[in-house]
């Protein structure tokens, strides 16, 4: 065995992330680590990389007990991490990168940049990464700089590297390319434990599972012995009824209709149609251009040429402001970034873009504030303690139904849902869509844009698929995968041109 | 929470240690100085504490005093009735805050270099304007703004309490406040939530000039000059005050209470210092000490909470 976690604990504060984590890997397997957000994941592997220490239990490597007491230590050992957010200095190339904490150094001290130059090409070009060693970091893609913290660990001789949700900012083939390089690293006999929300992703990569629920390890076991429902039923310690149902009827006139948008280099001569109480997918690759289109819908960043028609007026939306006082809302893909102040409490964050109904002569009507913030927290069921509860408290499914409530609360007919499930629980998903369905029923034109099939072959009534700035089909809601991925992919695919509803 | 109102207990501390420490402390006289000392530091503090929470700084405040002061001055100079030229003192402060502002959101350039160079620019033109020269000419009873009573209370603590609440009421109950609170907490967010940033944030930094324009005649009210040199240092003072009081750099996080109990703690240390004969080098030594202990204890509160 090559690590063991023995009765794991750590608590922060009141608050208990692990009580009893128990783990135990093998050289040369896939270990999944499953479980829903705040069940402790992160916290354990933390504890095994060296960033947090665990108020008790043993950790055994190699059957010896150790103790470390910051990341260096589990990097002398040989464990690395890569993590859900890139911990790289983006200032710095990506050789500097690889061998940062652990530069070749000459006797005063001087850096060795050629040698390290070399030895980190050297590591590239035997994984036929994408990358050279003279880019800078922030200039990457988030697969990008995953890569890099790949090559750092492969690089330093690790025997055990452990990846946190590494595919949940990646498209479909990106994390094709996650699935290799870790098939590849486990053949060569290195130990790797994949923490994922994504279901869908296990078979294609594990060997053996873990799962935690509130901070206890609650199943272990082969992955081939076991069914996904299995996994699920342990994740959430019930049995999962709320199937996400979705209730279609026949779609109203047309509120949003763009024609021939484009943002060139990003996208170019987009058309596309939204009824009232349609639910419209976005598929496509990551950089296929349909955040930025989205954005550009919205305002943040203008199109440089094409209409927008909403409810069959012609608007000019040149900032989110306008966008905002035409009914549109946008749930961006970044939540902590963009679509949540996380410092501010709850109420503060669902009346954010509404302040103007609560307000006269620019003071605001608190009474009529916590009217609006309770009557939402009910109805959409947010679970905070209080409307004074620090959004940034909350759990990430929490925090997009405030993000969401946001707009409910404005009255925003036109929703544009970029990876609104991304990150966060099975059962928050289940209700996020939930609120998509309820808000096309009662009239409202959503488009979604997601990079996991399953979730839009779900929820959505048609799909349109964009490559390389464009549409390039438009496929009915109950299409397939194999359907989606060779619209997103294949070059001969754009013979349906602009496609209007 | 009694680690959120450490501010205050270590303000009382220091008010009932002074108080028992020395019998020069709690005299009408010496509190009432007090007050006057600390106003003008804590009228600037509100100011900033607008624009701490809306996620900006200003560097500028002293130079703006100094141009308030001297422009309140020269129109007295000139014959103009008090009120008046307080107005004015008040409008030239507010117009290079709005400088501020507008500078910071049209050219997208980060606050802190905006208001460092506005420090330079303001207080360069103060000095041409005046020819490196203070403003005597003013009439006696101008006095009366910073030296004065009323109802046997200092005149400028009626000023400073005016100017509290009214920071209070737009921080807590306007569209302006919660705006700012948005801007400072996540400026992404607010934008994409519809909000004029652009123009939030620029009236934030006009409304911290006019209370730092109001301060600077308070000032020349206090010294009976018109001084271009004044208010040197001044804006960290104002910056520490807001810091003490629980404000974030980083923006978001900030309140009028905490900012005026931060100015009283640094009005405290540097008035008993003085009744305790503590030489003034070492007040500034222990004035800084105190600025980054309070923050530290801050910052360990806020990480106990977020684990």
């Amino acid at each position: 065995m090559l690590l063991r976690l023995e009765n794991i604990q750590k608590r922060f504060g009141g608050v208990v992330a692990l009580k009893n984590g128990e783990l135990a890997v093998r050289a040369g397997e896939v270990h999944l680590l499953l479980g829903e957000n705040g069940a402790g994941k992160s916290t354990m592997m933390r504890i095994v990389a060296g960033m947090m220490a665990p108020d008790g239990g043993r950790i055994l490597w190699r059957g010896e007990p150790v103790r470390f007491r910051r990341p260096a230590d589990a990097a002398r050992q040989g464990i690395a991490m890569v993590h859900q957010e890139s911990l790289l200095a983006p200032h710095l190339s990506v050789a500097e990168n690889i061998f940062l904490g652990r530069e070749d150094t000459g006797p005063l001290g001087w850096v060795k940049r050629r040698r390290m130059q070399e030895r980190a090409e050297r590591v590239i070009a035997e994984h036929r990464f994408p990358l050279h060693a003279e880019w800078r970091v922030e200039r990457l893609s988030p697969a990008g700089k995953q890569l890099v913290e790949i090559c750092r660990a492969v690089e330093s001789g690790s025997s055990l590297l452990i990846f946190d949700e590494p595919t949940s900012s990646l498209s479909a083939a990106e994390s094709e390319e996650v699935f290799r390089i870790v098939r590849t690293l486990r053949d060569r006999g290195m130990a790797v434990i994949y923490i994922t929300h994504r279901l869908e992703e296990l078979r294609a990569i594990g060997d053996r599972v873990t799962v935690l629920r509130d901070g206890e390890t609650v199943y272990t076991g082969l992955l081939a012995e076991t069914t996904t429902d299995g996994i699920i039923r342990h994740m959430v310690g019930r049995e999962v009824s709320s199937i996400y149902q979705r209730h279609t009827l026949a779609p109203g006139e047309v509120r949003l209709e763009v024609r021939k948008l484009s943002r060139p280099p990003l996208f170019e001569g987009v058309s596309l149609s939204i009824r009232a109480g349609e639910i419209v997918g976005l598929a496509g690759l990551v950089g296929a251009g349909r955040t930025e289109l989205c954005r550009a819908i919205f305002g943040v960043d203008p199109p440089a040429s094409g209409e927008v028609f909403v409810n069959g007026r012609r608007v000019i939306i040149r900032s989110p402001r306008e966008a905002v006082a035409a009914g549109l809302a946008l749930i961006p893909e970044d939540r902590q970034r963009a679509g949540l102040a996380t410092g501010l409490p709850v109420a503060h964050n669902i009346t954010m873009a509404n302040l103007d109904a609560i307000s006269r002569w620019g003071f605001l009507n608190a009474a009529a504030e916590r009217e609006i913030t309770y009557a939402f927290i009910e109805k959409l069921r947010i679970r905070a303690e209080s409307p004074k509860q620090i959004a940034g408290r909350l759990s990430g499914g929490t925090q997009q139904k405030v993000a969401i409530a946001k707009w409910i609360a404005r009255g925003a007919r036109i929703f544009l849902f970029d990876e609104p499930a991304r990150g966060i629980d099975v059962g928050a998903k289940v209700e996020v869509f939930q609120m998509m369905d309820d808000l096309a029923r009662s009239g409202a034109a959503i488009l979604m844009v997601s990079s996991e099939l399953p979730e839009l072959l779900q929820v959505a009534d048609r799909i349109l698929v964009m490559r390389q700035g464009r549409i390039t089909g438009e496929l009915p809601g109950r299409t397939t995968q194999e359907e989606i991925m060779r619209l997103a992919t294949l070059e001969n695919a754009s013979a349906t041109g602009e496609h209007h509803a | 929470m009694i680690q959120r109102l450490l501010p205050f207990l270590t303000l009382v501390v220091l008010f009932v240690g002074l108080s028992l420490a020395t019998p020069h402390f709690l005299t009408g006289t010496n509190l009432s100085s007090v007050v006057r000392q600390t106003a003008v530091i804590n009228i600037m503090a509100l100011g900033m504490t607008l624009i701490i929470v809306s996620g900006g700084i200003d560097l500028s405040v002293g130079a703006i005093l100094a141009f308030g002061g001297l422009m309140g001055a020269m129109a007295m100079e000139r014959g103009i009735a008090i009120p008046l030229a307080v107005l004015i003192g008040i409008v030239s402060g507010g117009f290079w805050g709005f400088t501020n502002g507008f500078l910071t959101t049209r050219l997208k350039i980060n606050p802190f270099i905006v208001t460092l160079g506005t420090l330079g620019i303001v207080r360069g033109i103060t000095l041409i304007v005046s020819n490196g020269l203070p403003v005597h000419q003013i009439p006696q009873n101008f006095s009366f703004l910073g030296e004065g009573s009323w109802f046997g209370v200092p005149f400028v603590l009626w000023v400073l309490v005016a100017c509290a609440l009214m920071v209070h009421c737009i921080l807590e109950h306007t569209k302006l406040g919660r705006y700012a609170y948005a801007i400072g907490s996540n400026e992404v967010a607010a934008f994409y939530a519809g909000i004029p940033t652009a123009f939030y944030t620029t009236a934030v930094y006009a409304i911290g000039g006019m209370l730092t324009g109001l301060a600077g005649m308070i000032e020349a009210s206090r010294l009976m000059t018109g001084q271009p040199t004044a208010g040197q240092g001044y804006e960290l003072q104002a910056i520490a005050a807001v810091v003490i009081g629980g404000g974030s750099l980083r923006g978001g996080e900030g309140s009028v209470t905490g900012t005026l109990v931060g100015a009283f703690i640094m009005g405290l240390l540097s008035n008993g210092s003085d009744l305790l004969g503590i030489s003034p080098y070492l007040q500034q030594a222990i004035i800084g000490a105190v600025i980054i202990l309070a923050v530290a204890v801050d910052e360990l509160r806020k990480r106990k909470m977020a684990s």
